[in-house]
C-alpha cells in the first residue's frame, strides 16, 4: 500500500529574517539536547559535563582567553574553507595547506629571524606561510582551471603528501628545522624576532585581532567589490559569467590560491604564537578540516565565521578540561562540534523550503 | 636481502588491502548511486571501536564485525537522510560526519584505551598449501576476511557492470533524470546504495580492529585508512576489480617503509615513503582528466548533486 502521505519540498522564494536567525540557534539547542541524552544514556551526568564545558570554554577569564586563542587559527582555516566554497569550489585540503603554512613560517623564522628586528620578522614571517599555503593549491588550482580535475581530491591527497613532508622535516637527522642535541625528534624554536609574546598571562596573541579584521575585510570584499560580484556571479551560473565576459579559469584558481594562502597563514599564526617551532603533533588536531565545520555552520559568511569560530574553539577548550573536572571523556567536545553541524545542515533544509506533507491524491503523479 | 621478509611483507600488504577493499568498495557503491560520502574515516572508527567492545564482552569476534557492520549503516543513513531526504551539502554532511565519528569513537573508546583483544580473526589454514614456500602464505595463509573481500568486489563487479539494477545503480549516478523519467525513485536508490556502502565500510572497519591492530590506540587506530579509501575509489576508476590490484598496490606502498627499514635500505628517506600513494594517485588523477582520456576514468558525472526534480 502506498504512503497516504507525500513530503513535499517548496523552494523559498525568500527567506524571512527570523528563520535565518532561529535555525542555527534551534539547531545547536537540538544538538545539545541530543549530546545530553547521549551522555545520560552511556551513564554520565549531562548537567555537570556542560556546566564544566560552559565554564571552561566560555565563562572564566583563563578559558575565554585560551578559547579566544585557540579561534584566531580556526577563524584563519574557516575564512580559507569559505572563499573557496562561496564559488563552489570544494578545497577541502586547508589542513595540508595549514602544514605547509608552518613549514613556511617556520623556515623564514629560523633562516631570516636573526637578522632582521621583530616589527619586520613578524609580517614576514605571516606572509611566507600565506605564500607556502598558496604554493601548495597551486596544482589542484591550476588543474581545475585547465582540465577540471576534481578540486576536492586533489586538495585532500595533497593533505597526506604535506603531512609526510612535515613529519621527513622534523624527523631526519640534521634536518634544518630539527632541534640538535634532543633525543626525542622535534623542531628547533624559531628565533625570538619571529615569535610573539601572549596578551598579559593568557594564551591569546595578538594575531587574533589581526584575523579578525581580516575575516571583517573580506565580508566587505565580497559583499561590496566588483571581486565580490564576480565570485557571486561565476557561483550562481557558470555560463551567464562567460557570456558576460567574466574569464572564470583566472577568477578560479585566484580564489583557490587565496584560499590556501588563508589556510598557510592559520599555519603561521601557529607558529608566531602558542607553536614557536614545527611540531607533528598537529597532525593530530585537525585545524583544517575543523575550519570547514566553521565555515559551513556560518554559511560562508565571513562575520559569521568569528562568531562559529569561537564557539568551536570553547567546544574544544571546555571539552580538553572535562577529564580534569569530571570523568566525562573529553572527546565529547569533538562529538558535540560534529552533532552541532549535523543539525544545523538538517536545519538548513527548513530555512530554504517550505516543508510540508500533502495527501497523496492532491499528488499528480 | 632476504626474501622471506618481503613475503612476508606482501602478505601483511595484502591484509591492509582487505580493510582498504572494503572500505573503498563502500564508498564505490555510494558514489555509483551519486552520492558523494566524505564520512568514510569517521564510520571506520566507529565500527572499529563498536566491533572491539563487542567482541571484548561477548567474546565473539562475529557478534563484533555484525555490530561494527550495523553502526556503519547506522552513520550512513545519516548522511542519506541529511543529503539525499533534506538535501543538504555533500560534502559538508561527509567532514562532519568523520568529526562526529571520530569523537563518538574516541569517547566510547575511553574505557578500552590501549587494551588488547583476546578473541580476533585467524589466519585460515589450508594444510599443505599454506605452507607451499613463496607463494603459499601469500595466497594461502590469509584469514577469511580477505577471501570474503575479495569475493564481494567480484561480485560488486558482475553486479554493477551485468545486472539491471546494477545498470540502475550507475544510471542514478551518471544521469539521474533519465532515471526518474523512467519512473524509478532515484532518492530510494541513493538511500538504498548509501546504506549499502555504509554496511561495507563498517565491514572494513570491524575487520580492521579485530583482523589487523587487535589494540584499541586512541586517535591513532585507522590512521587515515579512510582517506586513502576515497582516493582509492578515483584510482581504480570506479571499478571493482581495479580497486582489488589498487588496494593491494596501496597496501604495499603503505607498508614498505618498514620492510625498507628492516632491510636497511635508505634510498628514499622512510618519512617521505608514504606520500607515494597519493602522489600517484594525484598523477594518475591529473593524467586522466584530459578530456581525451576521461571516459577512462569514468567519474559518475552527477557525483556529489543532489537531484531536485522541481527545479528542472
Amino acid at each position: 500500500m502506498p504512503a497516504p502521505f507525500r513530503i513535499v519540498f517548496e523552494q523559498r522564494a525568500e527567506t524571512p529574517k527570523y528563520l535565518s536567525a532561529l535555525v542555527p540557534l534551534i539547531s545547536v539547542l537540538a544538538a545539545l539536547v541530543a549530546g545530553a541524552l547521549f551522555l545520560t544514556a552511556t551513564g554520565y551526568s549531562a548537567m555537570d559535563t556542560y556546566k564544566n564545558m560552559l565554564d571552561d570554554g566560555f565563562l572564566t577569564y583563563r578559558g575565554i582567553t585560551e578559547t579566544l586563542g585557540l579561534s584566531t587559527v580556526l577563524i584563519c582555516t574557516g575564512i580559507a574553507a569559505a572563499f573557496s566554497f562561496q564559488m563552489n569550489l570544494y578545497n577541502i585540503g586547508g589542513e595540508g595547506q595549514l602544514y605547509l603554512g608552518m613549514i613556511g613560517a617556520a623556515w623564514a623564522g629560523l633562516a631570516l629571524g636573526p637578522h632582521l628586528p621583530s616589527f619586520v620578522m613578524i609580517p614576514l614571517v605571516l606572509i611566507i606561510g600565506s605564500l607556502a599555503g598558496a604554493l601548495w593549491i597551486f596544482v589542484p588550482a591550476f588543474v581545475r582551471a585547465r582540465l577540471g580535475t576534481s578540486e576536492i581530491v586533489t586538495t585532500l591527497l595533497l593533505t597526506y603528501v604535506a603531512s609526510s613532508l612535515l613529519k621527513h622535516f622534523i624527523n631526519t637527522p640534521n634536518s634544518f628545522f630539527r632541534a640538535k642535541n634532543v633525543a626525542f625528534p622535534q623542531g628547533r624554536n624559531v628565533a625570538d624576532s619571529a615569535a610573539l609574546s601572549p596578551i598579559g598571562d593568557t594564551r591569546l596573541y595578538p594575531t587574533f585581532f589581526v584575523v579578525v579584521a581580516l575575516a571583517l575585510f573580506l565580508y566587505w570584499l565580497v559583499k561590496k567589490t566588483e571581486f565580490g560580484y564576480r565570485i557571486q556571479v561565476i557561483a550562481d551560473s557558470p555560463r551567464a559569467a562567460h557570456y558576460a565576459g567574466v574569464n572564470a579559469n583566472k577568477t578560479t584558481i585566484a580564489v583557490m590560491l587565496m584560499s590556501g594562502a588563508l589556510a598557510g597563514l592559520g599555519g603561521a599564526t601557529l607558529i608566531v604564537g602558542p607553536f614557536a617551532r614545527l611540531d607533528q603533533g598537529i597532525t593530530l588536531l585537525g585545524y583544517g578540516y575543523a575550519g570547514i565545520v566553521v565555515a559551513a555552520l556560518a554559511r560562508n559568511n565571513f562575520a559569521g565565521i568569528i562568531v562559529s569560530g569561537i564557539l568551536f574553539a570553547g567546544l574544544r577548550v571546555g571539552g580538553e578540561k572535562l577529564q580534569i573536572s569530571t570523568d566525562t571523556p573529553k572527546h565529547i567536545g569533538v562529538m558535540m562540534q560534529g552533532a552541532i553541524l549535523l543539525f544545523a545542515l538538517g536545519g538548513e533544509a527548513f530555512r530554504r523550503y517550505k516543508i510540508r506533507a500533502v495527501r497523496m491524491k492532491a499528488v499528480a503523479q | 636481502m632476504n626474501s622471506n621478509i618481503w613475503l612476508l611483507s606482501f602478505a601483511d600488504s595484502v591484509a591492509i588491502a582487505t580493510t582498504l577493499i572494503l572500505a573503498a568498495l563502500g564508498a564505490l557503491f555510494t558514489e555509483r548511486a551519486g552520492v558523494l560520502n566524505l564520512g568514510i574515516e569517521g564510520m571506520l572508527l566507529t565500527s572499529a571501536i563498536t566491533s572491539f567492545l563487542v567482541a571484548d564482552s561477548t567474546g565473539s569476534v562475529w557478534a563484533g564485525l555484525l555490530l561494527g557492520i550495523i553502526l556503519g549503516a547506522v552513520l550512513a543513513a545519516i548522511h542519506a537522510l541529511l543529503t539525499v531526504v533534506l538535501r543538504a551539502n555533500q560534502i559538508v554532511s561527509g567532514l562532519a560526519l568523520v568529526i562526529f565519528g571520530t569523537g563518538l569513537a574516541n569517547f566510547l573508546g575511553k574505557p578500552a584505551e590501549g587494551k588488547t583483544i583476546k578473541t580476533t580473526i585467524e589466519p585460515m589454514s589450508f594444510g599443505p598449501l599454506s605452507d607451499i614456500p613463496g607463494i603459499g602464505p601469500v595466497v594461502f595463509g590469509q584469514d577469511i576476511i580477505t577471501y570474503v573481500a575479495l569475493a564481494i568486489a567480484v561480485l560488486a563487479s558482475w553486479f554493477l557492470f551485468r545486472t539491471r539494477a546494477g545498470l540502475e545503480v550507475r544510471a542514478t549516478g551518471d544521469d539521474p533524470a533519465t532515471v526518474d523519467a523512467q519512473g524509478l525513485s532515484v532518492a530510494t536508490i541513493r538511500i538504498r546504495y548509501t546504506l549499502l556502502g555504509g554496511a561495507l565500510v563498517g565491514f572494513g572497519g570491524a575487520f580492521h580492529m579485530l583482523g589487523q591492530s587487535a589494540a584499541w590506540h586512541l586517535e591513532a587506530t585507522t590512521n587515515g585508512v579512510g582517506w586513502i579509501a576515497l582516493s582509492l575509489v578515483v584510482f581504480a576508476g570506479w571499478r571493482p576489480i581495479r580497486l582489488i590490484f589498487g588496494a593491494i598496490l596501496f597496501g604495499f606502498t603503505l607498508q614498505l617503509p618498514f620492510t625498507l627499514q628492516a632491510e636497511q635500505i635508505t634510498f628514499i628517506p622512510s618519512a617521505l615513503m608514504p606520500m607515494l600513494p597519493y602522489l600517484a594517485t594525484l598523477i594518475a588523477l591529473i593524467a586522466l582528466s584530459r578530456p581525451s582520456s576521461r571516459n577512462i576514468l569514468g567519474a559518475p558525472k552527477a557525483l556529489g548533486i543532489p537531484f531536485v526534480r522541481d527545479e528542472r
